[in-house]
C-alpha cells in the first residue's frame, strides 16, 4: 500500500510536472467527451421521439398478446375471458402501474375496405376512443369531422389518404370485409365519421378505426381483444417492464405473451440499432484518435524520462511498478479529463442546445422510418446511464492507451538508462 | 572503521562481453573479486577500462555473461528479476555521476525513497532522514526539489539516499565528476566520515585523484581485468 501511496505520488506529481504536455492531452479527452456526450444525449433525445411515436401507433412499449398472434395475425390468436381479466390485473400491479401511462385495448385485423368507387386492402383496428386517444394521440390528428366517441356504434376514423382513394366524404358509407372468428366471411357497413393524417403514408392510406364493440360484434369475438398495447414513461423502462409483465403472467406463458416493442416491432428496432451502429463507428473513429494522442503523449514521456526510470529500478523499484506508475499518471489524467468532459459536455449541451437542434432545413417538417416518425428538432436527452457509460468508456481508453507505453517502460535497461541524455 | 572478514561483496571469474554491431566487446574479462564489509575501495583505470561495467555487474544491474557475483554471500548471478530488485533496494546503495535524483521530489523524500518502498513508517523514515541530512551537513533543505539545489548538495542528497537504508554495499560511479573541487572534497569528507562512523561499505568507480588518494584499497582495471589490488 505504501508502494502504490507513493507510486501514486509521483505520478501526481509527474502529471503536474509536464503541466503543457497534461493539459493538450486532456484537452483531446475533454473535447472528445463533449463531442460524445452531445452526440449521445442528442440520439437518445432524437431515438426516444422516434420510439414514442412508432409505439403509439403500433404496438405500445409492451404489447401483451397470444404468442402466436405476433407471427400469424389472426384473431384466432386472441385474448379472451379470466386470460383477458389476467392482463388488465397485471397491469395493475403497482411495480409496473408505476411505469405505465397508457392502456389500450385492440382487436386488429386485415380487412378489405369497399367504398361505391372502390375496394382496398386495409388494417381495421377497433378500439376504446377514449383509451386510445390517450394512448396514440389519434384524436390530436383529425383532419376533417371528428374522432370516435364513446358511444358510436357504425362509425369510422379513416386515413386521409384512404379516404381519399376510396373516394369518400365525411358521413359516406363503407364496407369493412374480413374474416370472422367462425372462419366465416363477413361484412360490416360503418359511416365516416372523420379522417386523420399521421404523416406515415402507411398508416394514412390503410388504417380504419372503428369502435371495439363494433370490432367484437362484427367478427363474432365476444368480449376478446387481438392485444393489449401498454405505454410507458420511456423506452429504457421497457425491459424491466416486460420482464415484471412475464413474471406476473408465467402461469399464463402459454396463452399471454408479454412483448418487448423492439420484439413486436423489429423493423423499428433494426432501423435505431443502425442509426446507433453508425454513432458507434463514429465514435470509435473519434476514440481512435485521442487514444493515438494519449499514446503519443504518454510514451514520448516515459522516453524523455528514460534516465528516471533507470534510477528508480536501480533503486529498487520492479519492473510492474513502473508500469504501475505509467498506468497511474495516464489514468490520471483521463480520470481528471474525464470527469471535465462529461460536466462540459452535459453543461454545454443543456446551455446552448436544451431546446433541441433544429434540422428542418435538411429534413423537411418530418421523415418517416421504419413504423416511427422522425422530428426534425433533435432535443438532447440526458441519461445517467449513458453519462456513466461515456466516462467509463473514455477510463478504458485511457487504460487501454496506457499499456504499450507501460511496457515500453518495462522495457528500459538500467545501465542503457543511465547513459541517457533526454 | 569496523572492519569484518564477512564479505560484502564476492565475484568469480566474471565476464561481461557486448555485442557491438555484430562485434564482441569484452568490457570485463574474468574479474575474481572480494570486497569486506566497511571496505573504502576505488575501482580506477582509464576510459574503457571496465570500472563502470564492473560496477553495473556487483550491483545487479547487468548480468555476467560467465562467472558469477554474490551480495552478502548470496548469489545473485540468476536471481529473478523481481528478487534482484527486492535485493537492490535491501542491501545496495547507488550514488550516480549526474546524481538523478527525481526532480518531482522534494530533497528529504528523495533520500528517504528507499526506506518508503521497504514500508519503513513514516516517522521513523524522516527521523533517519533528517538525522542523516545533519550529518553531511544539508539540515534545512529537506524541503526543496533538486531543481533548488547546487550540485553538491543535490549529490550529498544521492550520497544520503544510498546509505540511509544501511545497505550491505554503497556504488558510487564517478560521484564527484560533475563537482568543482570544494564541493568534491566535501563530499569525500561526508562518504569517509559514513564509511568510519557507520562503517557503510564504499567502492566506487572513478579517474578522480583525490578520490584514489583517500581510498583505503585501490583496485586498477586495464581492459576490463584486474592490474593490480593495492591496499594503502
Amino acid at each position: 500500500m505504501r508502494r502504490f501511496r507513493l507510486l501514486l505520488r509521483l505520478a501526481l506529481r509527474n502529471v503536474r510536472r509536464q503541466a503543457r504536455r497534461s493539459i493538450l492531452t486532456a484537452a483531446a479527452i475533454v473535447v472528445s467527451l463533449i463531442l460524445l456526450v452531445f452526440s449521445r444525449s442528442l440520439a437518445d433525445g432524437a431515438h426516444e421521439k422516434w420510439i414514442a411515436s412508432g409505439v403509439q401507433l403500433g404496438s405500445g412499449h409492451l404489447v401483451l398478446q397470444s404468442p402466436a398472434f405476433q407471427t400469424r395475425r389472426a384473431i384466432a390468436e386472441h385474448l379472451q375471458g379470466a386470460d383477458l381479466r389476467a392482463v388488465d390485473s397485471a397491469l395493475r400491479d403497482p411495480a409496473l402501474a408505476a411505469r405505465v401511462t397508457a392502456v389500450t385495448h385492440r382487436i386488429e385485423v386485415a380487412a378489405l375496405a369497399s367504398s361505391p368507387a372502390s375496394a382496398l386492402p386495409v388494417a381495421v383496428i377497433g378500439v376504446d376512443p377514449a383509451q386510445e386517444a390517450a394512448f396514440s394521440g389519434m384524436d390530436r390528428r383529425l383532419v376533417e369531422g371528428r374522432y370516435l366517441a364513446a358511444g358510436d356504434r357504425l362509425h369510422a376514423y379513416v386515413g386521409e389518404a384512404l379516404a381519399r382513394r376510396l373516394r369518400l366524404q365525411l358521413g359516406d358509407r363503407l364496407v369493412l370485409t374480413a374474416q370472422a372468428l367462425d372462419s366465416s366471411i363477413t361484412e360490416q357497413l360503418v359511416r365516416v365519421a372523420g379522417t386523420f393524417r399521421t404523416g406515415m403514408p402507411e398508416v394514412d392510406q390503410g388504417l380504419v378505426y372503428v369502435p371495439l364493440g363494433t370490432a367484437r360484434e362484427w367478427l363474432g369475438l365476444g368480449d376478446g381483444v387481438t392485444s393489449v398495447a401498454v405505454l410507458l414513461r420511456d423506452s429504457w423502462g421497457t425491459d424491466r417492464a416486460v420482464a415484471r409483465a412475464r413474471t406476473l403472467m408465467a402461469d399464463r406463458a402459454d396463452r399471454v405473451a408479454a412483448l418487448s416493442w423492439r420484439e413486436a416491432m423489429p423493423e423499428l428496432d433494426a432501423a435505431i440499432r443502425i442509426d446507433d451502429y453508425g454513432d458507434y463507428v463514429f465514435h470509435l473513429i473519434l476514440f481512435l484518435i485521442v487514444a493515438l494522442a494519449i499514446v503519443n503523449t504518454v510514451l514520448m514521456s516515459v522516453l524523455s524520462r528514460t534516465r528516471e526510470f533507470g534510477v528508480v529500478r536501480a533503486l529498487g523499484l520492479r519492473k510492474g511498478d513502473s508500469a504501475l506508475l505509467v498506468t497511474l499518471e495516464t489514468m490520471l489524467l483521463t480520470l481528471v479529463a474525464g470527469v471535465a468532459g462529461v460536466m462540459l459536455g452535459l453543461g454545454l449541451t443543456w446551455l446552448f442546445f436544451r431546446h433541441g437542434l433544429d434540422f428542418t432545413r435538411f429534413m423537411g417538417d418530418q421523415m418517416t422510418a421504419a413504423g416511427g416518425i422522425i422530428d426534425p428538432v433533435f432535443v438532447p436527452q440526458f441519461r445517467g446511464a449513458q453519462v456513466v457509460q461515456s466516462f467509463l468508456f473514455v477510463v478504458a481508453i485511457g487504460f487501454l492507451a496506457s499499456l504499450y507505453p507501460a511496457f515500453r517502460a518495462t522495457r528500459i535497461d538500467i545501465t542503457e538508462a543511465m547513459k541517457f541524455e533526454g | 572503521m569496523t572492519t569484518t572478514t564477512q564479505p560484502a561483496v564476492r565475484t568469480a571469474g566474471v565476464w561481461k562481453i557486448f555485442e557491438h554491431d555484430g562485434i564482441a566487446v569484452e568490457a570485463v574479462r574474468g574479474v575474481s573479486l572480494r570486497i569486506d564489509r566497511g571496505e573504502f575501495v576505488v575501482l580506477a583505470g582509464p576510459s574503457g577500462s571496465g570500472k563502470t561495467t564492473l560496477l553495473n555487474l556487483v550491483g545487479g544491474l547487468t548480468r555476467p555473461t560467465r562467472g558469477r557475483v554474490w551480495i552478502d554471500e548470496q548469489d545473485i548471478t540468476d536471481l529473478p528479476e523481481r528478487r534482484l530488485a527486492q535485493l537492490r533496494l535491501e542491501r545496495l546503495g547507488f550514488v550516480f555521476q549526474a546524481y538523478n535524483l527525481l526532480p518531482v521530489l522534494t530533497a528529504l523524500e528523495n533520500a528517504e525513497f528507499s526506506l518508503l518502498l521497504r514500508g519503513v513508517p513514516e516517522a521513523e523514515r524522516r527521523r533517519a532522514v533528517t538525522e542523516l541530512f545533519t550529518k553531511i551537513g544539508i539540515d534545512g533543505l529537506e524541503d526543496r526539489r533538486p531543481g533548488k539545489l547546487s550540485g553538491g548538495q543535490q549529490q550529498r542528497v544521492a550520497v544520503a539516499r544510498a546509505v540511509v537504508g544501511e545497505p550491505a554495499l554503497v556504488l558510487a560511479d564517478e560521484p564527484t565528476a560533475n563537482l568543482d573541487s570544494a564541493s568534491s572534497g566535501a563530499l569525500l569528507d561526508v562518504m569517509v566520515r559514513l564509511n568510519q562512523e557507520l562503517g557503510t561499505t564504499f567502492v566506487f568507480a572513478t579517474h578522480d585523484t583525490d578520490l584514489m588518494a583517500r581510498a583505503r584499497r585501490l583496485i586498477r582495471l586495464v581492459d576490463g581485468a584486474i592490474a593490480s589490488d593495492v591496499r594503502q
